[in-house]
């Protein structure tokens, strides 16, 4: 019984069992050092490496995104300024016309009231001139009608025409 | 079929020389191919690399369908190698068979059950060490008794048909295969030249078959290994 009982499990060939267990781990062992150790490294490398280029990308994207916003509003920026500076050098043009025209407005003014006070002395002086030179001809008058010896006629009607010379040199100055 | 083996007595063991020289071809075959392809891992990946890595994530695709991601790193490298294992067994024996002095020495070594089961059984002592790693070894008993406890014997029994359903699927599948490669071959041998023009297209097609036969029974292996695997390490 026991003889068959080797017999049978011998029949059933169990060392090949045996030899497939040891031969399929080695064959694992084999495989596991030589392609499936470096080649699935190599796999989880690159998939990293994708997913870190991923990201890198994206915020390089994100980065470039803020980038050119900042461009944007900057030119928006400078577009306003323009206006601003510009409006400005206008408001300063006008400024500095209104106050050239005043001083000029001004400085005409001052002209002409210096022009009146000067015409206004030249006059009183022409006046004081003519007083004098009335005065220094009365007495010249006066001399000569005393050198002259006349008659009282002779004497009246020098007289007289003498005055009325006087008068209208006078008036017509 | 009616095939001569050479068995060897080693140690009280007994080792059938074709099954065991065929598996060692095939995981050679299996080496040779992962090695040659593996040769220059770089960044940017050449063709060689390319088709190793759609193998592997193929086989991670298989895991990350039934359990969750973690998963991969965990059972990765299993799953690929038994895909690519047992992919290559199936096709060795539709590439050449030999046979010595009416001996057979080489042949798919998917042909026996006693090569499916060690394969099976590799797939089922994972299952049961994952689950006692994860929920401890009372926590691991306690599964048998869940959702209600009148079902432990079927869970038991589960555990059975679990372990024969994978693995005389597969060694079904491929010795079917096989069979009916020899049996056209001897249709082939059988009228001479008239029965070799008939055979020969049906041979070939046969073969055609049993490629695709083969890579499909390499993935339902590794699928239906992970499926037990992922059963046993989720609480119920």
């Amino acid at each position: 019984m026991a003889s068959l009982l080797v017999l049978g499990a011998g029949k059933l060939a169990l060392g090949d069992m045996l030899f497939i267990l040891i031969s399929f781990v080695l064959l694992t062992a084999a495989v596991s050092k030589f392609a499936w150790g470096p080649v699935t490294k190599m796999m989880d490398a690159r998939s990293e490496k994708i997913s870190g280029d991923l990201d890198y990308a994206d915020q390089e994207r994100a980065r470039a995104d803020k980038l050119a916003k900042e461009r944007e509003d900057a030119l928006k920026n400078s577009r306003a300024e323009a206006i601003d500076i510009v409006n400005k050098a206008k408001e300063n043009g006008e400024d500095q016309k209104k106050s050239i025209m005043a001083d000029a407005h001004s400085e005409a003014e001052s002209v002409r009231q210096k022009a009146k006070s000067d015409a206004e002395r030249a006059k009183e002086e022409a006046m004081n001139d003519a007083q004098n030179d009335i005065a220094s001809l009365s007495l010249e008058v006066a001399s000569r009608v005393i050198s002259k010896e006349l008659n009282a006629n002779d004497q009246k009607s020098l007289i007289d025409s003498y005055i009325k010379e006087l008068t209208l040199n006078n008036e017509t100055k | 079929m009616d095939d001569k083996y050479k068995f060897i007595d080693f140690l009280g063991l007994r080792f059938n020389v074709a099954n065991d020289l065929s598996a060692l071809i095939a995981a050679i075959l299996v080496f040779i191919f992962v090695f040659s392809l593996s040769r220059k891992v770089t960044m940017r990946p050449g063709k060689a690399q390319n088709v190793l890595e759609w193998i592997i994530d193929f086989t991670n695709n298989i895991i990350k369908s039934l359990m969750p991601d973690s998963a991969v790193k965990q059972f990765g490298l299993y799953a690929f190698t038994l895909f690519t294992f047992v992919f290559f067994a199936n096709q060795l024996g539709l590439i050449f068979q030999v046979k010595v002095g009416g001996y057979s020495y080489i042949k798919s070594p998917t042909t026996n059950p006693m090569v499916t089961m060690a394969l099976a059984l590799i797939s089922l002592l994972i299952s049961h060490y994952y689950s006692v790693k994860k929920f401890g070894f009372g926590g691991y008993v306690s599964n048998y008794v869940k959702p209600v406890g009148f079902l432990l014997p079927i869970n038991i029994l589960e555990e059975f048909t679990n372990f024969l359903t994978l693995s005389l699927r597969l060694y079904g599948n491929i010795f079917a295969g096989e069979v009916l490669l020899a049996l056209i071959g001897t249709v082939a041998k059988s009228f001479g030249v008239v029965s070799l023009v008939i055979a020969l297209p049906l041979e070939m097609i046969w073969q055609g078959f049993s490629v695709f036969i083969g890579a499909i029974q390499a993935y339902v292996f590794t699928t239906l290994s992970m499926v037990y695997i992922s059963r046993k390490l989720e609480k119920e």
